[in-house]
């Protein structure tokens, strides 16, 4: 009954509450005004704490519900409280369903905003409209009236009274947060995009949830109007709405009670202070934007702090060390399909799929079908619309064009959540689990997802033993037993990976896409991982994206081979080993496309750069692992790697857009390992990302302008890149220099990202992807530039079409997980093919 | 007579809009560069317009004009340096909830300072009484602001996209990595774009104390008009602002003319409006940060 303790905590306050107030010198009045303001709050974090919602108009809820019980007392039922005040929350029921409907269709700051203009609203409303209202003045002249023989004038009574119902809404509002609709709340808060790939429909759960939330706080506010027996627009204000919200911050969001010792520390700063000035609120509001700046978890943080310097909270090594391994278990059976839809034999079938993003083609004519019992892989380099095909198979996009179907029933088009209610479910590329929640409660959640009662908001959720045994069994599967109480986010990557999995597996798929489950595992984890695939696979069909080749086509058994869009083949492993169709896109043909390089030895040359033993991380991701090379005067240095492998990471760690976790960079002598990105720019590295990142509807001469506007061109440094001869290097852009940049060819486009970075005495240029999407001929007229280019100034490109760069370049550095395996001249691996897929590939 | 008085409803109406564009320009701009929303915008413009009742009495309205700007931006240092610089990197609603907590704080700052009544405003005496064309009249104050506002807007216009300044800046909004490569550093301009925007609050703040009134709420009733309009026009989109500002504008001064209680709602339901049809304002891109 531990979970029920805050109701205990809670009435053993209210009876301490008035003695408290009488011996600081307050009435019962103030103590009525604690518990009044305390169910407000607490209706209202329902919605900021539990749901995620920050919502600064729930002064519109809270006035409403004081004007509903008035006005329906003073012409419908005078001399009533009862009818007045169930009429008062039946009527905020439904009006916030309404509202809820159309300002719930927006998130974030959006949504905040958008319940600030409702409370203006109101207030605007109950304000003018004196003759319904009262306006300034308010509607005065309420009863208290009579429950029965029981006079309610009284106020030890009244107050008996409003405990009562205090107690009543704490007890359903303790139900709705353990049931298994309040755990999804708590869920949408934390990820609402994964709880929609886990079948929730979480617009619906928003609402109940806003709908919950307003009739707590409009009750409170009919308790108030009958308190005070007045009601008045201030009530529905702004500064109202916000007073409710700061009270919840300054109690304590993420804790049950916090809000309603918010209420109390709120009533208790009124009341004190205004005995000695009449500029409470200066004080309130200091102490409040103090809060925000120092302890943003209010109160109750102030208190958990306090805390933990007597009773720190378990290291999570400790828990690790808990973790149970069973190697070989099969795959529990609540997780197998049934029998039945295993009869079709093609599970999942996509045809004809496109999808462009503005002008580009992402997905051009895909097709695949899936086969019971098989692990399907979609392969494919970077670009080549794998994980698009994803997210138009679950539901994240729509196509233009073409079907999907799954076990033979059209689902282009339906929403994520009705994808994998239907039995889909997918893993992410990027990780993407409920930070904030344990383990346990992730896959839980997902369990709970395909279980009748997940609209439940009234039983515990441990009352379901049935999910709780499944994830048990679940998390043994996974190999993840012993941690089921460490956070999403405490979590080493290699775990988060293995409990995103998880969270896909447990929504209990007929089909289960993959987007790289193994990318970023460590060598045992990977093992591991892959023989879990297979394990799954026997029972459920996958689809599975995969940068490690080699495994990859080790344990499949189909193969759809993805290339700009479009399916370049579709086979068997064997077939696709022996394409060379495939070969060419992963290690190019041998046969250069292009020609015309300027033959120069870069034997003994200055070094410019040194990279030495990088290590980068994006969250707990390590990225780069003692990455090293180096690049000297005038030569141009490839960057290889699969897709994953940390290119352009590492492109971006010497940029300063990233700063690396330790190592040393040393740029012309000096360490440049943790400087800004600016000033890492003016010391002469240009950058030119993926994608151009040019700056849309400015033109090219405002593009370059920008290159030089902080970096000097007066070669200070050796080079000298004055506009005149950027322009003479690329005379395309001199007819262009007037054309917004982002209308411009993409050739064109590139030519003005490289001009660009290179505005500013540029010793050293850094080029992510240069060719990508391009003509054939346009590939060769820039070839040519940066094959000049190499007599101005030092190159480090990235660049998938092996044959184009190996040509282009003097040496290369292959990447292998963040890791340097190979370094040598380019040449050997351009003409000799044998050699090349032996480096890299195969 | 009826349709001269709707004329005038009409103009009215526009003042109104370029009345809560001044407002709603600085209150977009911060947002789209820094990422925070400044609740504390209307704070600017009440502290304008109560440094320009006491600056009147010294140095004329037009030192007033000049000098409360100024003392409001210097304000504004501090603010960006002190307060608003620890959010630009933080959920947004955090620094929602600080900028709300100052505005609390402002607004009872300025009540003690100056006391909880209304304070009297005059129009300058160069300005007053009525521009008459026919049957057509007008205030000549109202036409001073009609054309104060306009070059304001017109400045902020060649500001943002015909100077390097502005370059940055709306280089900035989109790609502050790109711009970091380039060797600028964007938190100077940061700064600017602040003391820009609290600067034009409290030049609302100046001109319109004559016809809103001065008096402790002031900032607070601004700030939600101000939201609506950026909600309606779409935040970060220089057009969407202007066109929702003088919609805004326009449909209250008819709906006063008609019936004038509801003024004050109309542009809320228009809000509603607009967000049924387009939920993410007329000319409003999706940013995903603020999703």
């Amino acid at each position: 009954m531990k979970k029920y303790r805050p109701l205990l905590i809670a009435a053993l306050a209210m009876i301490l509450l008035p003695p408290l107030l009488q011996a600081l010198g307050l009435t019962l009045i103030s103590a009525t005004d604690v518990v009044i303001y305390a169910i407000a709050a607490l209706g209202l974090n329902l919605l900021v704490g539990y749901t995620g919602l920050t919502s600064f108009g729930h002064g519109t809820w809270f006035g409403i519900g004081a004007y509903a019980a008035a006005l329906s007392q003073k012409h419908w039922f005078p001399d009533q409280i009862v009818v007045p005040f169930l009429f008062s929350m039946l009527f905020i029921a439904a009006l916030s369903c309404v509202i809820g409907l159309l300002i719930l269709r927006r998130r974030g700051v959006y949504f905040s905003l958008l319940t600030l203009a409702l409370s203006a609203l109101t207030f605007a409303i109950a304000f003018r409209w004196t003759k319904f209202t009262g306006g300034e003045s308010g509607l005065g002249g309420i009863q208290r009236a009579a429950i029965g023989p029981l006079s309610l004038d009284n106020d030890a009574v009244f107050l008996a009274l409003v405990s009562l119902i205090a107690l009543g809404v704490l007890y359903l509002l303790l139900r709705v947060v353990h049931s298994p609709f309040g755990h999804v709340l708590v869920g949408i808060r934390e990820n609402e995009q994964r709880a929609t790939f886990q079948g929730y429909n979480t617009f619906m759960y928003k609402l109940a949830a806003f709908m919950l939330s307003a009739t707590v706080t409009g009750l409170a506010g009919a308790l108030l109007v009958f308190h005070h027996r007045i009601a008045s627009a201030e009530l529905t204000s702004v500064a109202f709405s916000g007073e409710l919200l700061v009270i919840v911050v300054i109690g304590g969001m993420r804790s049950f009670l916090g809000p309603a010792l918010g209420a109390l520390f709120y009533i208790l700063f009124r009341e004190l202070l205004s005995m000695w000035t009449d500029d409470w609120l200066l004080w309130f509001g200091l102490a409040f934007v103090g809060f925000i700046l120092f302890s943003p978890s209010g109160l109750v943080g102030i208190w958990q702090r306090i805390q933990s310097r007597w009773r720190p909270a378990p290291e999570e090594g400790a828990a690790m060390s808990k973790r149970k391994i069973y190697d070989g278990l099969p795959l529990p059976a609540f997780l197998r399909p049934q029998a039945s839809t295993a009869g079709v034999d093609s599970v999942l079938e996509v045809s004809g799929v496109h999808k462009r993003f503005g002008g580009i083609k992402a997905v051009d004519n895909a097709a695949l079908t899936l086969k019971a019992g098989q692990i399907h892989a979609l392969l494919g380099p970077n670009g080549a619309g794998k994980t698009t095909t994803f997210n138009l198979i679950s539901g994240m996009f729509t196509p233009d064009a073409g079907t999907v179907r799954l076990n033979g029933v059209d689902i282009q088009g339906a929403t994520p959540y009705q994808v994998c209610q239907r039995g889909l479910a997918r893993s992410f590329q990027i990780t993407n689990l409920f930070r904030g929640l344990t383990i346990y409660e992730n896959l839980r959640l997902s369990l709970q997802a395909r279980h009748p009662a997940r609209f439940n908001c009234w039983r515990d959720i441990d009352s379901y033993p049935v999910i709780h045994a499944e994830t048990a069994e679940l998390m043994k599967f996974l190999g993840l037993q012993g941690m089921e109480q460490i956070d999403g986010g405490a979590l080493s990557y290699g775990g988060q990976r293995l409990v995103d999995l998880g969270i896909a597996l447990g929504s209990k798929p007929q089909v289960l896409l993959m987007d790289e489950p193994l990318a970023g595992l460590a060598a045992a984890e990977r093992e591991r991982v892959s023989h879990l695939v297979t394990t799954i696979a026997a029972n459920i069909p996958v689809l599975i994206v995969e940068h490690d080749i080699d495994r990859v086509l080790g344990f499949s058994q189909h193969v759809t081979v993805m290339n700009q869009g479009g399916v370049l083949m579709s086979g068997t492993p064997e077939q696709v080993r022996a394409d060379v169709r495939v070969q060419e896109i992963y290690t190019g043909s041998g046969t250069p496309q292009v020609t015309g390089r300027v033959a120069g030895e870069a034997c003994e040359r200055v070094q410019l750069l040194r990279f030495e033993g990088v290590n980068a991380f994006y969250g707990k991701s390590h990225i780069l692992n003692d990455a090293t090379l180096d690049i000297r005067e005038g030569e141009i240095v490839a960057l290889l790697g699969r897709n994953g492998a940390g290119k352009s990471t590492l492109l971006k760690a010497l940029t300063g857009l990233l700063k690396p976790a330790s190592g040393r960079i040393e740029f012309c002598g000096q360490d440049i390992a943790g400087m800004s990105a600016p000033d890492i720019a003016r010391l002469g590295i240009g950058y030119v990302p993926q994608g151009r990142g040019l700056f849309a509807g400015m033109t090219v001469a405002d593009n370059l302008a920008l290159g030089r506007l902080a970096r000097p061109t007066d070669g200070s440094s050796g080079v000298v890149w004055s506009e005149e001869k950027i322009l003479q290097i690329f005379p395309r852009l001199k007819e262009r220099m007037n054309t917004p940049a982002d209308y411009l060819s993409g050739g064109e486009q590139q030519m003005v990202a490289v001009a660009r970075a290179l505005s500013g005495n540029v010793r050293l240029l850094l080029l992510d992807e240069p060719f990508e999407g391009l003509a054939p001929a346009v590939v060769q007229e820039l070839f040519t530039l940066f094959d000049q280019l190499r007599k101005e100034v030092a190159i480090l490109i990235v660049e998938h079409n092996l044959d184009l760069v190996l040509a282009l370049a003097d040496r290369v550095f292959a990447l292998e997980r963040g890791a340097v395996f190979h370094q040598g001249p380019a040449e050997p691996l351009l003409t000799d093919l044998t050699y090349r897929k032996q480096i890299l590939w195969l | 007579m009826e349709l001269v008085f709707l004329l005038e409803q009409v103009l009215n109406g526009l003042l109104m809009g370029g009345y809560y564009l001044l407002l709603a320009l600085g209150l977009s701009l911060i947002f789209s560069l820094g990422g925070v929303v400044n609740l504390a915008h209307g704070a600017f413009y009440a502290l304008g317009a109560y440094l320009s009742v006491e600056l009147t009495k010294h140095v004329g309205f037009g030192g007033a004009l000049i000098i409360s700007p100024l003392i409001v931006g210097v304000t504004g240092v501090l603010f960006e340096r002190f307060l608003l610089r620890r959010f630009y990197a933080a959920d947004p609603i955090l620094s929602l909830l600080l900028t709300f907590g100052l505005a609390m704080v402002a607004e009872q700052l300025i009540r003690m300072i100056w006391g909880a009544s209304p304070l009297q405003a005059s129009i300058p005496a160069d300005f007053r009484g009525q521009f008459v064309l026919g049957e057509f009249l007008f205030s000549r104050y109202r036409l001073l602001l009609l054309g104060v506002v306009f070059v304001a807007l017109a400045a902020i216009w060649m500001l943002l996209n015909k100077t390097s300044f502005g370059r940055v800046v709306r280089a900035g909004v989109q790609r502050p990595d790109m711009v970091a490569v380039l060797g600028i550093r964007l938190q100077p301009y940061m700064t600017c774009i602040v003391v820009l925007g609290v600067g034009l609050a409290a030049l609302a703040g100046v001109l319109f104390a004559p016809i809103s009134g001065v008096q402790p709420a002031m900032g607070m009733d601004i700030m939600t008009a101000a939201f609506v309009v950026v909600v309606i026009g779409g935040l970060g989109s220089f057009w969407g602002v202007v066109l929702a500002a003088l919609l805004v504008g326009v449909v209250r001064g008819v709906t006063i003319h008609f019936y004038s209680p509801a003024g004050e709602a109309s542009m809320y339901l228009l809000m509603l409006l607009v967000l049924i049809v387009r939920p993410r304002g007329l000319l409003g891109e999706r940013i995903e940060r603020f999703e």
